[in-house]
């Protein structure tokens, strides 16, 4: 039986990061990444940029074709991992397969989950969160269609806008009383639904399906909370995402809603690490594990991973939830706590002209939530300040201002930022490890 | 354009230039910003840089307050979060230089390296197409642009 050093179950943004991790440190040891899907690591959350036209099929790859080549990377495209056995590190495939490991990765990402509808089982619908989702959009909108997507988080609205541009008449209903619930704030949220909705878009805030009725193919009708019925050519199923945790689980390894890992990004077994969006990592700006099902953080957490699987110890530095936008020419960026739940916050906010919008969310002296609609550049400089947890006292009222940066830091931090050369990330790093 | 990709973790076998500005020289007179947008437009031509063409974006960024200024760019960070953030791949390391450069063809103007650039150094750039735009180091040059033409020595090359 051929055993690997490192094998990798799972083949996106954290199993990619980690491999390139892992080589930056071990040249030699042997690594396997196991993927489901056949193809190369492509990036899932360009899908809809493949159905709107913005990039063709080459564009979708987030690896040059030679990659697993160049790196020495044994790729088993199609071969799901079916069992891990954490005891005896083995891993079974799909097809029968049987490897020993000597450090694991689980990468597993999520699934779509789908929601207790009355009718959804017998109705034929579309998820979108794989390429092949893409490519069955693409097909079903050959013509236009009347099309209903349920939900409007951030996929429900990318496939949405993806309809769109494919021509079709677009409804989107949602559950809570606005869109991009999670990822704005009440402000943004408007902003966003006023230039969906001066696209043509129908947006249903507030509202939920109660029942949907299969008409052949994928029509069908869907009968709403308020008695309201929409009919559609084509449904599509956006109302979250669950992490992938049954192969952990039945490993043994501790899942409370994702897959338990300390600061390097270790699970409860020796030599099982976890990333990703199927990992409950830790949160920087609420100071507690949580998922947050972001490419970004998924990346990031796969490069910990990879650099603690290759024997160098560095804490993960927290991720927070980011989010970056744009719908209809309307650029929206987001990071850390938009949304404060109580009064222990304070929230600034900056109105500009050309509509743009700006607001920091400060508890104590830290910055802990940013959001900027419109004009975007140097959000950046905000993020970082989020994610370095530094003190903003001196200068919270310059936040927001045009022009925020560098200059209205203390010389001592500017110089520190600057001329060391050093990133945010590393910074957060060092500070844990002071910590 | 031929993509050489390099290791994020993987460090050294390359000499990075960096760039350090001296906020003590500078007096904002933003020369830097002016020779960026010249290198990086299609005719390398002043006149025409900014006249004919459609003006490129600048890369340096002079901040000023007061007395105080400096000029900043990209710092090609040696753990850089755009890298990592990048959603199709576009933002790299480039395995010869080690500096972190941008593949327009491959971005799709996502925007997350904005988001997450802790110097604001990476910026959208206003073309038809949606793209960010940074600074690249002047590939073509022994020396960047904003280097070379600073008339005080407030930006300096430093070669690790």
């Amino acid at each position: 039986m051929q055993t690997y050093d490192y094998a990798i179950v799972g083949n996106s943004a954290a199993a990619i990061n980690a491999c390139d991790a892992i080589r930056g440190l071990d040249r030699e040891g042997s690594l396997a990444v196991f993927a489901e899907e056949k193809r190369r690591c492509y990036s899932r959350p360009l899908i809809s940029y493949l159905v709107m036209g913005d990039i063709g099929e080459k564009g979708m790859y987030y690896r040059p074709s030679g990659y697993y080549r160049r790196w020495g990377i044994d790729f088993y495209p199609g071969t799901a991992v079916r069992k891990v056995d954490a005891e005896r590190r083995l891993l079974e495939t799909s097809k029968g397969e049987r490897f020993k490991w000597r450090k694991l990765l689980l990468a597993t990402g999520f699934r779509p989950f789908t929601p207790p509808v009355e009718g959804l089982e017998e109705a034929r619908y579309l998820t979108f969160v794989s390429w092949d989702d893409a490519r069955a959009m693409i097909r079903l909108t050959s013509r236009p269609l009347r099309a209903l997507v349920m939900g409007a988080g951030l996929i429900g609205m990318k496939a949405a806008e993806a309809l769109h541009s494919r021509g079709c008449r677009v409804a989107v209903v949602e559950k809570m009383d606005r869109v991009l619930p999670l990822a704005l704030d009440e402000t943004a949220s408007e902003m966003v639904a006023a230039r969906c909705r001066e696209a043509g878009m129908e947006i249903l805030t507030g509202k939920s399906v109660s029942r949907v009725t299969a008409g052949g193919g994928y029509k069908g009708r869907a009968v709403l909370d308020d008695g309201a019925e929409v009919d559609f050519d084509l449904l599509v199923v956006a109302v979250g995402v669950r992490p992938r945790t049954e192969l952990a689980e039945e490993a043994g390894l501790e899942c409370r809603g994702g897959i338990v890992v300390d600061e390097h990004q270790r699970t409860s077994r020796p030599g099982v690490f976890a990333a990703g969006d199927a990992a409950l990592a830790f949160d920087l700006v609420r100071g507690e594990a949580a998922v947050n099902a972001l490419w970004p953080v998924a990346a990031l957490q796969g490069k910990y991973a990879g650099l603690n699987m290759a024997g160098r110890e560095v804490p993960y530095p927290g991720g927070n939830s980011m989010n970056a936008v744009e719908f209809f020419g309307l650029p929206v960026l987001s990071a850390g706590i938009v949304n404060p739940p109580d009064d222990s916050y304070e929230v600034i906010v900056r109105r500009g002209e050309n509509g743009d919008y700006r607001k920091a969310v400060v508890r104590g002296d830290l910055l802990v939530g940013m959001l900027v609609a419109g004009k975007i550049e140097r959000a950046g400089i905000l993020t970082s300040l989020i994610q370095e947890r530094a003190n903003v006292r001196r200068i919270k009222n310059f936040l927001l201002e045009e022009g925020f940066g560098h200059i209205h830091f203390p010389r001592s931090l500017r110089e520190e930022r600057i001329v060391e050369a050093v990133a945010g990330l590393t910074r957060a790093d060092r500070e844990r490890g002071r910590g | 354009m031929k993509r050489r990709l390099g290791l994020e973790a993987e460090k050294g076998g390359w000499e990075l230039k960096r760039i350090i500005p001296r906020e003590e020289y500078c007096i904002g007179c933003r020369l830097c910003e002016i020779h960026c947008i010249v290198q990086h437009s299609k005719s390398r031509d002043i006149i025409k840089a900014f006249k004919r063409e459609r003006r490129p974006l600048k890369r340096v960024e002079v901040e000023e307050r007061g007395h105080v200024s400096f000029a900043l760019q990209c710092r090609h960070c040696d753990e850089a979060p755009c890298i990592t953030a990048c959603l199709s791949g576009a933002m790299h390391r480039d395995a010869m230089s080690g500096a972190v450069v941008h593949d327009p063809e491959r971005c799709v103007g996502c925007w997350t390296c904005v988001l997450v650039c802790p110097y604001g150094a990476v910026r959208p750039d206003g073309a038809e197409k949606k793209v960010v735009g940074k600074c690249d180091l002047c590939p073509d040059l022994e020396v960047p642009a904003c280097v070379a033409n600073c008339p005080n020595e407030a930006l300096v090359l430093v070669e690790e």
